[in-house]
């Protein structure tokens, strides 16, 4: 048989989703106590895990100093048991390179480095179950880790994930999806403003469907902003509650 | 040998009706607008969009008369003049020390600003410079007075005064600096038989008493004697007393640590750090700080 | 809610994988049915009065079948009888993993909206989805969901208002299941139960597919062929590599002998042999089986033996004629040989064929026999036996036990009597698989309103041509113009020559029903009185066709030429024409030759023509091959459309000056697309054939003692042109046919798949076709393809996506071939027609092959294609001699060689009627007992003899 059906006629996915849904997405945020800000999501079967530690003097070599604002240093890492097949390397191979490489030009649009001229601000991020949308966990987990931090941000950054299917554009893909064939693109949003902070495809996709696919990738977005908006401010009442006088 | 283990449980829900406690504060998250009036000023944890006024962190609104702020509910440690620090050499350069004090950048320690052995008028010599690693080395604690604030936001210090310098034996806890309680000294000789020193950037040094003849040694002497197992067991159980009053986020100050001090006697030391230990005590501190209050 | 589903997978390399999946469990999905007022329903499906007339319900109901029942009885399922049928996703997922032919109809059931079938996505509703339990296999497990589903319909709706009497029906042939959905109070039936049942419409039973409860008595107990191996153990087989995996192609003329045709790694394939029954082993034509290699010792060769299963007869008889294969055959003949062990994957659909009724009167059991030769025939089970017979029936297969000599079938449909010219055709083109149907309504809705003009929006991009001479030249009788041709004197002194091919693409637009239509289509077929046209009449003969004296769009290719036919620039635009005459090729021969006539179109046709020599003098330089095969064509009778008189196709002039630029415009457009689009332009090729297939070309001249060489497309063409026999003019032609079909097909590729694009019989390094959108969807496509390239088009997705254009091309390819077959199926079927009304003829011929038992012989005058057999069953056999190397066939005392001349008669066999045919019996040259003398007298004795 030819695969997998991604999308039934009756607009069902393979997990029982329809194209626009997203997957059940549950975060928490300050999930450790050593770091300046850490948050925990998880987006279905996908589970990242992102600490940020910083503005602090810069490490390792001055030269990398910016008079004028913050560097933002990011380190994405797989943990040998996030997939089916275990990994050997949990970080530094040309995948990761490449992703630490997005989510650094993605958290660059977003925090207002200036604040912070010479100084750094760590960014690493964990997947700790890997099931599509590696990128898109990443962001967001980062963007709840960053708020936590208390390090200022334009606005939040949201990504996800859509793919092409038989000339459907579904939303938040899934594994299965990201590897049934067919075109998928990333997008990083900035919901507020509907800047776009990171928009990455691989594949190739006629023009024509581009604005479909981005249209469905941007209210994806949009949805899971809400979601994170409803953990921030969660978490910030139970915070406040706790330290009121 | 036993082990105490526990697997990880249920987070608990704050209740809805609690929350609505805080209804009367002013929190937003980054990318909310706080006004779109102009006649506000800009203040930390915003920035202007579009003539927005917008906060970038997620925290509550301060608003000092047409200044606008956002506090965020942790962050790293801004200084100001006068704040008491704790912190950690990691760098020895010319005429100056770096110190890691949880800001956003290294604070610096003048040459010129710290009191060498020898009075305090004492000329500072060529030879001194050469000897500032005699003074502090890489890895040495000290607390400090921030003195001024450079146009970067690094923090320049000093230990002008007796009470500042560097320190000894002891137990550094490191919590958040939004949760020290800013008031007129920030050391403390507590009745338990330990002292405290709550730096303002969320580094707390907790030490045995000192007897009166150190005061002497310019702040410059470490004393090697053994310390005595009962003002260890002090030391420690203040402490964790410390990490449970920080885990819920209870401000820190001499009489909240007292009292949770108090409400963990019945405790083993290790047990403290047990959440439903560690829930009780905080719970019986926060009443007990209550009822002053009231 | 979430669920997740979690299963252990054993990967490629061997290891084992823990796959956890998301599962989501929904509310919002409705039941579909009308009577409910719960669900949010978005449409219904199911309709309040589902009542069909039954026995045993007397009550609205919906049905719910099971797997099985779905993949047996799609045949019942696809009856416009029955309505409001519960798809389970379940019933549909298992029957997508187990067969996609099935799979492809059942999901074509639910579309149609008359047939009210509704998909019921149960594993993702909130309350019908279950878990595995434990020691549940996955068969339970989808039984028991099945049930549950079932179960929580009748639930569901019992609540509705106005629902009490429906009744939700579990249709299984499952008797365990059908138990347990008894025991938890569903209402169960097996499916040959509820279809008996139903009172108006007897004539399903028939239909009913056999399973396998009640076929046993009928056959023998005794097995008759080797089991099939279980998947498991073929598959282990392959991989060790003692079988091998290959389509089976049975032999038209064998019923004993098949091939199976093995992919190899990378390029090479390997053919195997496959002997007798046993070996065969119940394989059908195009199966995808697992055959073993026998032993080098028992290899044979294939065999040339002209056989043909003639029904039920004794063992004995088999045996002898299986006997018969393995005679004398040298060293250097024998072929791998093999056996099959299992079948991979059926390719079974429904058969075109007629009944051959039991002798015994009463009896429901019936051996069918199909049109198509390489299928053996199939039992099934009727009553309308009487009816049927004489008819062209459809008859599916349902299994082949290994205790039964034929497969077990059922019936599908009738068609229509034998013989009769609308069956005859309705059976040829669905053997053929030519969609013929009326253009549906909503393939229709996207033809442009009539009164139809040019509008302003149209001439955007358009060049106005229209006050150029241009005109069209086409057979006589032709409707759908799609190309015309202009050509003038520049100032410059060169020439302009204008090749204006209809712009169909305009009225196409991309993805839209009457799109799809034509790419499914992918082709007019043209059948002898009828034409089947790719789009709808009013674009194929109106608005596309380029007819005299009316504006048309056209897409237009410019050459500014030389004297010499060189090309000095090329130029392609859309543009709005009006072709000032339409001719037929005699016309405008005669124009050219007619020296008085000098208007602007003879003169333009006179420039063409000189044009058209020099090209095609260049071409033939290049080495472009014109071969040649007998066409012809008949003179059907403009009131009972019987054809009259047979005519072979005379090739004029103006034919190939035609021909000539039509091949140029092609070339041009190809270079075209494929530098503007390497990746995905449509292109066309046709491959060098392997020095092998030239062998009977190469015997047959050596045979006159000549010689053909073979090495290059430009070596054959020469070698061909110096082929003559002196007194024997029309060797040559023979020799062409014999050459032609040496040849490969050419095929349709997208250029971004294939790296090798030479049109071996044009000489071209690259080729497509351009010139007649309004027949073939390919030009369809490179006309879009060229309009974007010059930018008076938008491109879109499928259009740059180079796997879906080569599935595209796949399509085209197999429609064009089967148009092919579907045509020449006509020219024979009307050669017969031909041959009813005239009797008996005497003819001259030429023997064109000679094989071990037979000669076939080509009958110039017709066109005609016959073979004499030397062997007859009740006959005693003359004394065959056959020599495989030169070849010659000697029979008594005279020799056959290839080109021989021989004297036939010529008669129509009907004595069986579904596979009527044309008799030719030898007349010269005299063989005692093997000729025949008077032609007169010999049909009698003939059918005599055929009778069993």
């Amino acid at each position: 048989m030819a695969g997998l059906e991604l999308l039934s006629d009756q607009g069902y996915r393979l997990d029982g989703r329809k194209p626009s849904e997203l997957r059940k997405v549950q975060a928490r945020m300050g999930v450790f106590a050593q770091a300046d800000g850490s948050a925990y999501i998880e987006q279905g079967n996908t589970k990242a895990l992102a600490v940020v530690y910083g503005p602090h003097e810069v490490r390792g070599s001055r030269s990398k100093t910016l008079h004028d604002r913050a560097v933002i240093n990011c380190q994405y890492s797989m943990a040998t048991f996030s997939t089916a097949e275990r990994k050997r390397r949990p970080h530094g191979d040309r995948k990761s390179s490449e992703m630490s490489l997005h989510l650094k030009q993605t958290f660059e649009a977003a925090i207002l480095t200036q604040l912070y001229p010479r100084s750094q601000i760590d960014i690493y991020v964990k997947i700790l179950q890997s099931d599509g949308g590696n990128y898109s966990a990443c962001v967001n987990a980062a963007t709840l880790a960053v708020i936590d931090a208390g390090v200022p941000m334009r606005d939040y950054v949201c990504a996800c994930s859509a793919g092409f299917v038989e000339d459907t554009p579904l939303a938040d893909l899934c594994h299965t999806e990201e590897s049934g064939g067919g075109t998928s693109l990333a997008l990083a949003l900035l919901p507020r403003g509907g800047q776009i902070a990171l928009l990455q495809m691989d594949a190739r996709l006629h023009q024509d469907h581009l604005d479909a696919l981005m249209e469905a990738a941007m209210t994806a977005c949009r949805s899971l902003s809400n979601v994170l908006d409803g953990v921030v401010r969660q978490h910030l009442q139970e915070v406040s509650l706790l330290t009121r006088e | 040998m036993a082990v105490d283990m526990r697997l990880p449980t249920v987070r608990k829900q704050v209740a809805d009706s609690l929350l609505s406690a805080t209804a009367g504060k002013h929190l937003v998250v980054p990318g909310d607008v706080i006004t779109s009036d102009t006649g506000f000023m800009r203040g930390h944890g915003t920035y202007m969009d579009e003539d927005k006024l917008t906060a970038s962190v997620a925290g509550e609104v301060e608003r000092v008369n047409k200044l606008i702020c956002v506090k965020p509910l942790k962050t790293r440690f801004n200084g100001e003049v006068g704040d008491v620090v704790v912190g950690r050499i990691t760098e020895v350069q010319q005429k100056r020390w770096k110190v890691e004090t949880n800001s956003r950048l290294d604070s610096v320690l003048l040459l010129s600003s710290v009191n060498l052995p020898g009075g305090e008028l004492r000329r500072r010599s060529a030879e001194d410079e050469l000897t500032m690693r005699h003074y502090l080395q890489e890895g040495d604690l000290i607390s400090a007075e921030v003195q001024s604030v450079f146009s970067d936001g690094a923090l320049s210090l000093h230990t002008r005064s007796l009470k500042y310098g560097k320190l000894g034996q002891g137990v550094l806890v490191q919590v958040s600096p939004s949760l020290v309680k800013r008031q007129k000294t920030h050391f403390h000789n507590l009745p338990c038989g330990a002292s405290v020193i709550l730096g303002n950037n969320g580094f707390v040094w907790l030490y045995p008493t000192p007897g009166q003849q150190d005061e002497e040694a310019g702040g410059y002497y470490t004393s090697m004697e053994p310390v005595p197992l009962a003002d260890r067991e002090v030391i420690s159980r203040l402490r964790n007393c410390l990490l449970a009053l920080a885990a819920h986020k209870v401000l820190l100050y001499d009489t909240s640590l007292l009292y949770c001090y108090e409400s963990s006697l019945p405790h083993q030391i290790k047990d403290i750090l047990k959440p439903e230990v560690m829930e009780e005590i905080v719970m019986e501190t926060r009443q007990r700080l209550m009822d002053q209050e009231g | 809610m979430l669920k997740s589903k979690t299963f252990v997978k054993k990967t490629r390399s061997g290891g084992v994988m823990k796959i956890v999946r998301e599962h989501y469990l929904r509310d919002d999905i409705w039941c579909g049915s009308e009577f409910c007022v719960e669900c949010k329903q978005d449409s219904t499906v199911l309709q309040q009065d589902a009542c069909i007339e039954s026995n045993l319900l007397s009550s609205p109901h919906y049905l719910i079948p099971d797997t099985n029942v779905v993949l047996h009885q799609i045949d019942i399922l696809e009856d416009p009888l029955i309505r409001n049928v519960i798809i389970l996703q379940t019933v549909l997922q298992e029957i997508r993993h187990r067969s996609a032919p099935v799979y492809k109809r059942i999901k074509d059931v639910v579309h149609d909206k008359e047939k009210h079938f509704y998909t019921f996505t149960n594993e993702h509703h909130r309350e019908t989805f279950i878990e595995r339990e434990q020691a549940e296999s996955a068969n339970d497990q989808n039984d028991r969901a099945i049930r549950v589903a079932a179960k929580w319909y009748s639930e569901h709706l019992k609540n509705a208002p106005k629902a009490e009497e429906l009744k939700i029906v579990l249709l299984t042939n499952d008797r365990a299941n059908k138990e347990k959905a008894e025991e938890s109070g569903l209402v169960a039936y097996k499916c040959e139960e509820y279809i008996k049942s139903l009172i108006a419409n007897p004539e399903l039973v028939d239909r009913l597919a056999l399973t396998s409860d009640d076929q046993n008595e009928i056959t023998t107990s005794k097995l008759l062929f080797p089991e099939h191996l279980p998947l498991s153990r073929i598959q282990a087989g392959i991989k060790s590599g003692s079988f091998l995996q290959g389509t089976f192609r049975a032999s038209r003329d064998n019923y004993l002998e098949a091939t199976v045709f093995v992919h190899g790694e990378g390029e090479e394939s390997t053919e195997v042999l496959i002997q007798g029954l046993q070996n065969l082993n119940r394989a059908v034509h195009q199966d995808v089986v697992a055959v073993e290699l026998l032993p080098r010792d028992q290899w044979v060769a294939p065999s040339s033996v002209v056989l043909q299963d003639e029904g039920p007869k004794e063992d004995d008889k088999e045996e002898e004629a299986e006997n018969m294969l393995r005679c004398e055959a040298n060293e250097a003949m024998l072929k791998p040989t093999g056996k099959v062990v299992g079948i991979i994957k059926r390719n079974w659909r429904p058969f075109c064929g007629m009944l051959s009724k039991s002798q015994i009167k009463e009896a429901t059991r019936h051996l069918f026999t199909p049109a198509d030769r390489r299928i053996p025939r199939i039992r099934i089970e009727t009553r309308q036996a009487a009816a049927l017979e004489g008819q062209r029936i459809m008859v599916a297969i349902d299994g082949w036990p290994k205790h039964s000599r034929y497969p077990n079938g059922h019936f599908v449909r009738n068609l229509g009597s034998a013989g009769d010219k609308e069956t005859e055709t309705a059976v040829l083109l669905l053997e053929h698989d030519v969609p013929h149907q009326a253009f549906s309504q909503a393939v229709l809705s996207f033809l442009p309103k009539m009164p139809w003009r040019i509008t302003e929006e149209d001439m955007k991009n358009r060049v106005d041509l229209r006050h150029l001479c241009v005109c069209s030249v086409d057979p006589p009788g032709c409707t759908d113009i799609d190309d015309a041709l202009h050509c003038r004197d520049l100032e410059n002194g060169n020439l302009e020559v204008g090749v204006h091919i209809a712009d169909v693409s305009h009225f196409i637009r991309p993805g839209n029903a009457l799109d799809q239509e034509a790419a499914n289509r992918g082709t007019t077929v043209y059948l002898c009185e009828k034409r089947i046209d790719m789009v709808p009449e009013l674009l194929s003969s109106n608005l596309c066709s380029l007819r005299s004296n009316v504006d048309r769009l056209a897409f237009s290719c410019i050459w500014e030429m030389n004297h010499n036919a060189e090309i000095l620039n090329t130029r392609f635009t859309k543009s709005v024409i009006n072709s000032k005459a339409s001719l037929t090729y005699a016309e405008a021969q005669m124009r050219i030759d007619d020296t008085s006539m000098n208007d602007d179109i003879t003169k333009s046709l006179r420039g063409l023509n000189k044009l058209a020599k020099i090209l095609k003098k260049k071409r033939i330089e290049k080495g472009a091959l014109t071969l040649s095969s007998p066409e012809v064509r008949f003179h059907i009778d403009s009131e009972t459309h019987d054809p009259i008189d047979l005519q072979t196709k005379e090739l004029k002039e103006t034919n190939s000056m035609v021909e000539e630029f039509m091949l140029l415009a092609n070339i041009s457009v190809a270079q075209k697309i494929y530098d503007e689009f390497s990746e995905c332009a449509l292109l066309r090729k046709h491959p060098a054939p392997p020095p092998s297939n030239y062998d009977i070309l190469n015997k047959a001249a050596n045979s006159k003692g000549l010689l053909i060489r073979t090495d290059s497309a430009k070596a054959l063409a020469d070698s061909l042109d110096e082929a003559k026999v002196d007194g024997f003019a029309y060797f040559n032609t023979l020799l062409r046919i014999l050459a032609t079909r040496c040849m490969m097909q050419a095929v349709y590729f997208c250029s971004g798949m294939d790296s090798d694009f030479h049109h071996y019989g044009l000489a071209s390094p690259i080729y497509t076709h351009f010139t007649s959108p309004i027949r073939r969807y390919a030009d369809i496509i490179v006309h879009r393809l060229l309009a974007v390239a010059i930018g008076a088009d938008c491109t879109y997705p499928d259009l740059m996506d180079k796997h879906k254009q080569s599935a595209l091309c796949n399509n085209l390819n197999y429609r064009h071939k089967m148009a092919q077959y579907a045509q020449r199926a006509s020219v024979a079927f009307h050669t017969q027609l031909f041959f009813k009304n005239r009797g008996i003829l005497n003819e001259d011929g030429y023997i064109l092959f000679v094989r071990k038992n037979a000669i076939i012989i080509l009958i110039p005058k017709f066109g005609l294609e016959g073979t004499v057999f030397f062997e007859n069953k009740d006959k005693p056999s003359p004394r065959l001699t056959f020599n495989e190397e030169a070849p010659t066939l000697t029979v008594e005392d005279h020799t056959f060689h290839m080109f021989d001349k021989v004297k036939v008669t010529i008669s129509l066999d009907s004595s069986n009627i579904q596979h009527q045919k044309i008799r030719m019996a030898l007349i010269e040259p005299v063989i005692p007992g093997v000729s025949v003398a008077l032609p007169e007298g010999e049909p009698e004795a003939k059918k005599a003899k055929l009778d069993r």
